[in-house]
């Protein structure tokens, strides 16, 4: 299946179509906002703290005057740079995890699955909490722990898949007439779970974004000189009897956000290949 | 020699108005002082008080922590002296201290039938066997407090005699703190759990993660408690501490936050009460590493300060500090005049030392609220200076900054008063080396008049801040809570010490 | 089967002693010492030495582990650095909340999703199904942070129906207290664990719909909703439990994040505060507490699906 058609399928999926814009118009404000917010998204003024919605503060302010609204728009970049690069670092991870666990002598597949249980035992949050500890809270660790973590989800799901391919005729017959592990995995087997791995690409960022939020909220995540939904949640959670208000919008825009890719995870994977609605039940479980 | 203690998380910055000390009498409230009128006491009631950090375990000799002072001085242990509220000394178990004109030697007279929680009577060789130990152990806590200290002895069953090798104005304010306790010679309880000391309370239980508690002791030499027992409860935060005063969890909160205030305004049975506190929120520069090297930069950056707005930004819990020593301190004078708020000069200083877009970093703990590097970050960018601000947990930033000092700027509540030593120290995180400083400082504890010791603080502490050796953000005030009935409740300086020997409830 | 167990034991065995190792040495590379923050802000380098010594701090790192896996064999999990006091009890004493929140959330979780999973699946392409997977789908990503907040928004501060945060201090004595405490919490986690578990189970029950013996029951005069019911809810119910295996670690993370808006003292807020002060045998105990129970209950579903489903067993095993 060439990527045109994927492409042609999933335009005829509205939800598709809504989320891809939804990530679409994210990518773009995270663009604009790097060059221009109504207010600059740090400038904080106690005076004018708690400001109600208006069209100077579209949002209202925090409680030291910042407004709202800028900051939700710049820390849509924080958003689309962790889950760009989750998204591809975990997939890296699962890929690589993946073949290991699949291809490979019994022995280094058994210790790969017994890796892989391991890991998955592991909270990406642990994981993320004991390398900001080590390293210093950062946009960096969150990636990593996002990327780290959901890679073992990744290579637990596609672990199958890559087996079954891997025992399909067309790969034995490859493998009888000399041609190596690497070569398979190129040649043979990463085209025909490419749609696998896509789909899960997209859960992936889905859970990066979710992942970023909790960690900036616990204070493991984004350092405070970096806009971030998580943080703004994290400062406002104190504030929920008196201003329940404010709360709303990072937290909007952290669900709709993750709504969309998991919604085109969903259409892509339709898109993609009918046969995997299948398997659908255990990619969702994970997600 | 005492230092910083880092006690007190979010709502330390709490407080309501600026008139510091005034009662703000919240809804229906008719009990406004800290002494009771109304109702009749209730010799049978117990006392629950939420406070903020626990302490990781009872042992009052060598666990560092304010938050053992806190529940454990004044109601459980004791020393001769001890301190009020506002810092003032009185004699606790002595009867009468003197001190001769050369302030070389201090006598103490013992009051008469004190007992430990044990049973045991209290002996002048308990109090000189007390203090040897703090003097001769070097992992006891404050045991620098008593380096002045030659020799400790009783004359007599009655008094007990300190002689100094150099004059010490500080040693009583020194011995109303850790240095000065009196256990028990004979006693071999485990210190980690468990306590027998002086006090009118004996501790009765602790468990861990949730709360202390005290008991009134029945054979206390002085005027016995008027309560049952007291419960601590420890609330991280600082929403939760509002939920359990308001549901009534707790009779009273200590350190509420003041940007929650408005939470406890219109409920009926509360009041909340504003008192004084020494918690210098200080902006540390690292003195002794470029940029700061420079003073123009310092003071570029204390004028770019905008004080006023940062206690708003913490619900107005603070008042201005400009200098070093707080207002309840010995030596205190306004110096909020030095290098105030003024964004023009200090681009103006900042372009006269080459330092245009500067980029600094904050490291601070994670317990102070995130707002201040906010504020800060913003600020300082009005005047070209880009700040990166990074919070870390407490023990990355003892190891970072305290030990390393590896840092450029940070924040950190300065609770402890008599503080003023580490400006005289260079070898302290702040980096900060005056000679000048350092002489007024060692001349101050030389003195044997108290005018003299605060003239030459005051000196010092001028000096300090027209170096421009920090920024103090501000003094914090604090907020209690405390429902009606309920009278004899401390209300200044809460964070450091709670005696509660004249708490009562009806 | 006796061998498939076997195989399985080891591996179970291998796994917790490479978690042992991985968590053991990854915390020695933590910035900061416990020592130093026993001694405080006055401490010396003398006294920060004294206590690395009393504590056992200076011996070789090896010795420390070893010394450690030792003391596990004897269901040791050790004592803290700070306290002194042991670590399996504070372990235990802080599952009094964590396990009920966990086992609560996972009861809504299944009350929810289950039936509203098969009522999704069995009325597909029609409204109410249409809604419901919809629902669901944006459930699904709720940050639990955000909608803790809003239950607590609605059903604390606007309704005053239950409490916003904390927990009684004497804990299962007042047990309607305590559960008071733990409902928002548990529905937080619940319902969107409920809204996962929900698109699981209605993709189950879809694939169910297409099997033969459903096809089959329905040709012979049964509704098709009640096919599903008799014969393909088992095999619907089967795949819901090999998830829960994996959802385990979710709902853990679940529980620090809300232990930690709610205020509730937890297993969760008790490893964030132990890693603050670098009581790092109190963190190692808890982090291998915390991942062998996954591996254990892992290990368990493995055997529990193994057994009730034999199309698992690979060929030429």
């Amino acid at each position: 299946m060439t990527k045109h058609s994927w492409a042609q399928e999933l335009l005829r999926r509205p939800a598709g179509v809504a989320a891809a814009a939804w990530i679409v118009l994210l990518v773009v404000a995270a663009v604009v906002s790097s060059v221009w917010t109504p207010h600059d998204p740090f400038d904080t003024d106690p005076y004018s703290a708690w400001q109600t919605p208006s069209l100077n503060h579209l949002f209202g302010t925090d409680g030291i005057g910042r407004d709202i609204f800028s900051y939700v728009f710049a820390a849509t970049r924080t958003t689309v740079v962790v889950a760009a690069l989750a998204g591809v670092l975990a997939s890296l991870v699962g890929i690589g995890l993946a073949a290991l666990g699949s291809l490979t002598a019994r022995w280094v597949r058994e210790s790969t699955a017994v890796l892989i249980d391991i890991l998955i035992a592991f909270p990406t949050i642990l994981i993320a909490m004991l390398l900001s500890s080590i390293l210093g809270g950062s946009l960096g660790v969150v990636i990593t722990a996002v990327g780290i973590g959901y890679g073992v989800n990744i290579a637990r799901v596609s672990r199958g898949e890559i087996r079954r391919v891997g025992r399909t005729d067309y790969v034995l017959a490859a493998r009888a007439s000399g041609v190596g592990s690497a070569g398979v995995l190129g040649r043979h087997i990463l085209p025909n779970v490419a749609p696998v791995f896509v789909v899960q690409l997209s859960l992936a960022m889905a859970t990066s974004i979710l992942a970023e939020a909790g960690l900036s909220y616990l204070g493991y995540g984004a350092s405070a000189s970096t806009a971030s939904w998580g943080r703004l949640l994290n400062d406002l959670q104190v504030y929920i009897a008196i201003h329940p208000g404010s709360v709303v919008w990072p937290g909007a825009a952290i669900t709709l956000t993750v709504l969309a890719f998991n919604l085109l995870g969903d259409a892509l994977r339709d898109a993609t290949d009918p046969r995997l609605r299948a398997r659908r039940a255990t990619s969702e479980a994970i997600a | 020699m005492s230092s910083a203690r880092f006690p007190l998380p979010k709502r330390l910055l709490a407080a309501a108005s600026l008139a510091v000390a005034t009662a703000l009498v919240v809804a229906g409230c008719s009990s406004g002082g800290t002494t009771g009128e109304t109702g009749k006491p209730d010799a049978a009631a117990v006392v629950n008080v939420g406070l903020v950090l626990e302490p990781t375990d009872l042992d009052i000799r060598t666990t560092a922590g304010i938050a053992l002072d806190q529940v454990l001085i004044d109601n459980v242990y004791q020393g001769l002296v001890g301190r009020t509220s506002t810092n003032d000394i009185v004699d606790v178990l002595a009867t009468k201290h003197t001190v001769s004109s050369d302030g070389l030697t201090y006598t103490f007279t013992l009051h008469q039938g004190v007992r430990f929680h044990d049973g045991a009577d209290l002996t002048a060789a308990d109090v000189v066997w007390s203090l040897q130990q703090v003097k001769d152990t070097a992992t006891f806590q404050n045991t620098a407090d008593l380096a002045a200290v030659k020799s400790i002895s009783s004359p007599d069953a009655d008094t007990v005699v300190l002689k100094l090798s150099e004059p010490d104005s500080n040693l009583l304010w020194a011995l109303s703190g850790r240095a000065g306790l009196v256990l028990e010679e004979a006693a071999t309880n485990d210190l980690k759990t468990t306590a027998n000391g002086t006090g009118p309370y004996t501790l009765a239980s602790w468990k861990q993660g949730d709360n202390i508690q005290l008991k009134r002791f029945s054979d206390y030499w002085g005027t016995k408690a008027k309560v049952a027992g007291v419960t601590f409860r420890y609330y991280t935060q600082a929403s939760a501490a509002i939920n359990a005063v308001i549901s009534g969890d707790v009779d009273v909160q200590t350190a509420v936050d003041a940007t929650l205030k408005s939470q406890l305004t219109g409920v009926d049975g509360i009041s909340l009460k504003s008192g004084k506190t020494t918690d210098k929120y200080t902006l540390a520069f690292n003195n002794a590493e470029a940029p700061f090297t420079d003073i123009r930069v310092r003071k570029a950056i204390r004028e770019a300060i905008d004080s006023k707005a940062i206690i708003t930004a913490v619900g107005g819990s603070g008042v201005e500090q400009g200098g070093p020593i707080p207002e309840l301190d010995p030596g205190y004078d306004d110096l909020t005049s030095v290098d105030s708020y003024d964004p023009d000069d200090a681009r103006k200083l900042l372009k006269a030392a080459g330092a245009t877009n500067l980029k600094l970093s904050l490291t601070y703990a994670n317990f102070y609220p995130a707002s201040l590097g906010d504020v800060l970050t913003s600020q300082l960018k009005k005047v070209g200076i880009t700040l990166t601000v990074k919070q870390t947990d407490f023990t990355t930033w003892i190891n970072n900054v305290l030990v390393k000092h590896d840092y450029q700027l940070s924040i950190v509540n300065h609770a402890e008063s008599h503080d003023f030593g580490n400006w005289a120290n260079p070898k302290y995180y702040f980096g900060y080396d005056n000679t000048k400083v350092q002489e007024l400082y060692a001349e101050s504890l030389a003195a044997t008049d108290q005018t003299v010791v605060d003239e030459k603080l005051a000196e010092a502490a001028k000096i300090v801040s027209d170096d421009a050796a920090a920024d103090w953000l501000y003094t914090a005030t604090t907020l209690t809570a405390i429902h009606d009935g309920v009278t004899g409740f401390p209300t200044s300086s809460t964070s450091a010490r709670l005696d509660l020997a004249n708490l009562a409830k009806s | 089967m006796f061998r498939f167990v076997l195989s399985r034991l080891v591996l179970l065995v291998i796994g917790l002693v490479v978690a042992s190792a991985l968590i053991f040495f990854t915390l020695r590379l933590l910035t900061g010492d416990v020592a130093q923050v026993i001694a405080g802000t006055q401490g010396t380098a003398a006294q920060v030495a004294a206590i690395r010594t009393q504590l056992g701090l200076d011996r070789p790192l090896p010795v420390q582990y070893l010394d450690w896996l030792a003391g596990m064999l004897h269901g040791d999990l050790g004592t803290s650095l700070v306290t002194g006091s042991s670590v399996s009890s504070q372990l235990l004493q802080k599952l009094t909340v964590t396990l009920p929140l966990a086992g609560m959330s996972l009861v809504i979780g299944l009350l929810v999703g289950i039936p509203l999973g098969v009522v999704a699946a069995v009325r597909n392409r029609r409204p109410e199904g249409t809604a419901l997977s919809v629902v669901a789908q944006a459930l699904a990503a709720v940050p639990a942070v955000w909608g803790g907040m809003i239950l607590i928004a609605v059903f604390a501060v606007a309704l005053k129906l239950l409490p916003t945060q904390g927990y009684p201090s004497d804990g299962w004595a007042e047990p309607g207290r305590a559960l008071r405490s733990l409902l928002l919490p548990a529905l937080t986690i619940g319902i969107i664990e409920g809204a996962v578990i929900l698109r699981f189970t209605r993709s189950a029950t879809l694939g169910a719909l297409d099997e033969d013996y459903v096809r089959t029951a329905a040709a012979k005069g049964m509704t098709r909703t009640r096919a599903v019911l008799t014969h393909g809810l088992p095999n619907v119910l089967l795949s819901v439990v090999s998830v829960l295996g994996v959802q385990m670690a979710a709902l853990l993370v679940g529980a620090v994040l809300v232990e930690q808006l709610f205020a509730l003292p937890g297993v969760g807020r008790m490893l964030v505060a132990d890693v603050g002060v670098r009581d790092l045998t109190k963190v190692q105990g808890e982090l291998l507490a915390l991942t062998g129970l996954v591996l254990i209950l892992g290990f368990i579903v493995d055997l529990v699906h193994r057994a009730v489903d034999p199309r698992l067993r690979e060929p030429g095993e």
